[in-house]
């Protein structure tokens, strides 16, 4: 009897253990020697053709592994990457761009122009699922190609060789050097990136690099590992060897796995990990380029009456709010984002022009009664459609609160999930509708372009000729002074004359970085982290 | 016998088409698009959900969906073109299915003998302390349990790995916890029908034959008592093999779970079709096994079929 017991039991044991061994994948590479760090961030979404649908990887991926033709330091200074020179012609319709001849893919192939026009052509076929192709649209010709009104052949993109690459646009824009850095700008080798299914961008043999670092290892849904690229052609300024990024559902995860000593950096956590680190020395927080506003329906009456409109911004109390929301919040009142450089001055943008309005109760409760709606009495019941993010709730609790206690007039709140508020907000379906904005690129028009009549992220039915008029001049400003503004006068119309929206706040990204880790970056365009010239001492 | 496990395997097929084509209408009830992210465009969202057709009246989308069910194909992931539905369920099945027989086994063992001691055992501490511990882990949900068992081992103690699945180490977590409910039912039901099963006469019969009391317990009385413990343990194993959306979340394990909520959340509608229909295979194939095994198991039941037949 009892060997038959023993039978059973090590039998159980035998099951069990072919089971977790059966299974096991392997532990990123590279842990044993040389430099490496390990980058908790949230999970597995899209692609990472940068003429594909790019979600968190791309954006994680291309940070440290591509090169685009240049970008902006964190002084503001032009930063030459795959591009060593360019040339504008007068009335910023023709950009010319020499590319650097040393550089290489990491296979140790030339970096060419017809690798930059490889990613711009994919991402002009609708199939690609590109959400940045709209970028593309200052391009002569490219918006008609997209909507299969042209031929790939009127392209306003030249290759006269292999290292020069000429943009015609079809109207002055002074901002194109900062779209550079989208992906629909960044090359993808022309000999393996042949289209957005054929799975290119995640095997390492085929997904080449033209920065700092290689794809090594992708492993779906759990990590992939970026190893130096020895073909880069400033490769003696990159001290690590290999960076892991590892994929977390929620950001509870990361922290705990940081807390347990299993990545060395975790980004954007929640506020609660603010106050947890407070005054430690692993708690890094960076300003976020991005702002929280509403949107109020312009077709709603009475949100037509610009008066309402004053009225609901001015009763709002945003520094209660921000500390109920949390620390890593602060009040703007404005529409572009706090903390964006303005690269003419070295300051935020926002800090060039007086605050567009200012809170004042008691004026608010005046022009209600102006409009007709004396001590909120006949006001029609509004409806606040917002995501079910924690962040969004609390805010819509507080605003609800603030709104019934100093004009008596009632918000009606509908909590919606995620991608379901999207829609709500596009189909234009709303009275008052959540919105939040991270910036694509450095430049206030990101922000301003969005209410101008005729674009498509324009939902709440803003048709305002004098508004759009002021935006386009800025668009062939080539003075940085006068154009800022202009910009300026653009933004007061918009956000402290006409009231448009109710801006609410700015965020701050809340992250967590081992001691021993030296010389990361923040974008400035974004506000996210680079590693590319980091360091450790562990 | 044979007539009943043909008419279960087509009630089965059938079942599968009805789950199919309720889902099929109601991801597209759902607001929201695959190819709607905060930052896309409307006129680039329109673009693209015509190339892949979704622009199609929702009948249409709905045949051809079907037609290439029955051929087998899932189609492709909406969020990440180059990976097929098939595939996404071959990397996070087995995963999923890993922890989950892993569990199942945990719990079948320490229920078990935690039954078989507790109605056996004349000392009556330790059947409080058996029954006690088994309400307790019955009574707390496993998501309580699960961040409890990370904060204590290793976010505190640095014991054990906090997220993923990379070594065995990584496993214990996770196994425990999709483990503490189901040993403790298993444990229940099985002390409550052996106490029963002891008191009958063919034990004593065994018992003034002549047999070990061991023997009679663990080859005769124990067969006779895992019935309740096999009903219970078919539907619980399906839900262990299909994932447990809240523990992969918490563990950051990449099984079927995550990929679920993932693909709603992403309005993936093929991945989330292809997920439901193949959980709704597993779960199944998997009572078809139980009820074929109890009526193996049981002389009533088994008679029961083969009256039928005749």
């Amino acid at each position: 009897m009892k060997k038959r017991m023993t039978a059973v039991l090590l039998l159980a044991v035998l099951l069990c253990s072919t089971v977790l061994s059966g299974c096991v994948t392997a532990r990123p590479e590279g842990e044993d020697s040389g430099k490496n760090i390990t980058v908790a961030i949230s999970s597995d979404t899209g692609t990472m053709d940068p003429a594909g649908s790019i979600a968190l990887t791309y954006l994680a991926y291309s940070v440290s592994a591509l090169d685009e033709l240049l970008t902006y330091g964190e002084d503001g200074e032009i930063e030459y990457r795959a591009a060593k020179s360019y040339e504008v012609n007068e009335d910023a319709t023709v950009w010319t761009f020499h590319l650097r001849e040393d550089a290489q893919w990491s296979d140790g192939s030339p970096v060419t122009s017809g690798d930059f026009l490889n990613t711009i052509t994919r991402a002009l076929d609708p199939a690609s699922g590109s959400g940045y192709a709209n970028y593309l649209f200052p391009i002569e010709n490219a918006e008609a190609i997209y909507n299969g009104e042209a031929d790939m052949s009127a392209l306003g993109v030249e290759t006269p060789d292999d290292y020069t690459l000429i943009f015609r646009l079809s109207e002055p824009c002074v901002y194109f050097l900062d779209l550079l850095r989208l992906p629909v700008y960044t090359p993808s080798c022309a000999e393996y990136a042949d289209s957005v299914d054929s799975g290119w961008d995640k095997d390492p043999e085929t997904s080449l690099a033209n920065g700092p670092f290689r794809l090594a290892e992708y492993v779906p849904e759990q990590y992939f590992v970026l190893e130096k690229n020895e073909y880069y052609w400033n490769a003696d300024a990159v001290n690590l060897d290999t960076i892991t990024y590892r994929f977390f559902d929620d950001t509870q995860s990361m922290a705990n796995a940081y807390e347990a000593g299993e990545v060395d950096v975790a980004t954007s956590l929640s506020s609660t990990v603010m106050e947890a680190y407070e005054g430690q020395e692993d708690l890094y927080v960076a300003d976020q380029i991005a702002t929280r506003y509403i949107y109020m329906n312009l077709n709603v009456t009475p949100l037509n009456d610009v008066r309402v409109r004053e009225a609901l911004n001015l009763a709002i109390n945003r520094e209660e709010l921000c500390r109920i929301v949390g620390s890593d919040t602060e009040p703007t009142y404005n529409l572009v984002a706090k903390y964006m450089t303005d690269r003419s001055t070295g300051e935020y943008f926002v800090d060039g022009a007086a605050q567009p309005f200012e809170e004042n109760v008691q004026r608010a409760q005046e022009l209600l009664a102006e409009a007709g709606y004396p001590n909120g009495e006949g006001f029609p019941e509004l409806t606040y459609y917002y995501p079910t993010l924690e962040m969004d709730s609390d805010t819509a609790q507080v605003i609800q609160e603030q709104l019934k206690e100093n004009l008596n007039i009632t918000i009606n709140l509908e909590a919606q999930e995620l991608q379901a508020n999207y829609s709500t907000r596009y189909s234009g379906n709303f009275d008052l509708c959540r919105m939040n904005w991270t910036a694509d690129f450095a430049d206030p028009y990101t922000y301003l372009s969005m209410l101008l009549s005729n674009s498509t992220y324009n939902c709440s039915g803003i048709n305002d000729p004098e508004y759009d008029d002021i935006v386009e001049q800025s668009n062939s400003e080539s003075d940085p002074v006068k154009r800022a503004e202009l910009l300026h006068q653009a933004e007061q119309l918009a956000v402290g004359e006409q009231f448009y929206i109710i801006p609410l706040f700015a965020m701050k990204s809340v992250n967590l970085v081992s001691p021993d880790i030296t010389g990361i970056r923040q974008i400035p365009a974004s506000g996210a982290l680079e590693y590319r010239y980091a360091d450790t001492n562990a | 016998m044979l007539k009943y496990t043909v008419r279960r395997i087509v009630t089965g097929l059938i079942s599968l088409f009805v789950l199919a084509t309720i889902t099929f209408f109601l991801v597209r009830l759902i607001p929201g698009s695959p190819f709607q992210r905060g930052g896309v465009s409307e006129q680039v969202v329109e673009a693209v959900e015509q190339e892949y057709g979704l622009n199609e009246p929702v009948i249409s989308q709905y045949m051809s969906y079907m037609s290439n069910l029955l051929r087998g194909d899932l189609g492709i992931s909406y969020q990440d073109p180059s990976n097929r539905v098939t595939d996404i369920i071959a990397r996070a099945w087995p995963v999923t299915a890993s922890i989950g027989i892993a569990a199942l086994a945990v719990s079948l063992l320490l229920g078990t003998i935690a039954g078989v001691v507790r109605a056996v055992t004349g000392k009556r501490y330790v059947k409080e302390l058996i029954s006690g511990g088994s309400m307790l882990a019955a009574g707390i949900p496993g998501f309580a349990a699960a961040i409890l068992l990370l904060l204590v081992f290793s976010v505190k103690l640095k014991w054990l790995p906090a997220s993923g699945l990379m070594t065995p180490a990584h496993y214990i977590l996770p196994v425990t916890a999709l483990s503490l409910y189901p040993a403790a039912m298993i444990s229940r039901l099985l002390s409550n029908t052996l106490s029963g099963e002891l008191q009958k006469d063919y034990v004593l019969f065994a018992r003034a034959k002549g047999l070990g009391k061991w023997r009679v317990i663990l080859v005769h009385a124990l067969k006779n008592s895992y019935l309740p413990v096999l009903n219970y343990i078919g539907p619980a194993s399906a839900s262990l093999l299909t994932g447990s959306f809240v523990i992969e979340s918490i563990f950051t394990i990449p099984g079927l779970g995550r990929e679920f909520v993932g693909s709603i959340t992403n309005r993936d509608y093929t991945l989330i079709l292809g997920l439901t229909v193949f959980m709704g295979a597993v779960v199944i194939i998997i009572n078809l096994f139980t009820d074929l095994l109890c009526a193996w198991l049981s002389p009533q039941t088994r008679r029961a079929y083969r009256k039928e037949e005749f």
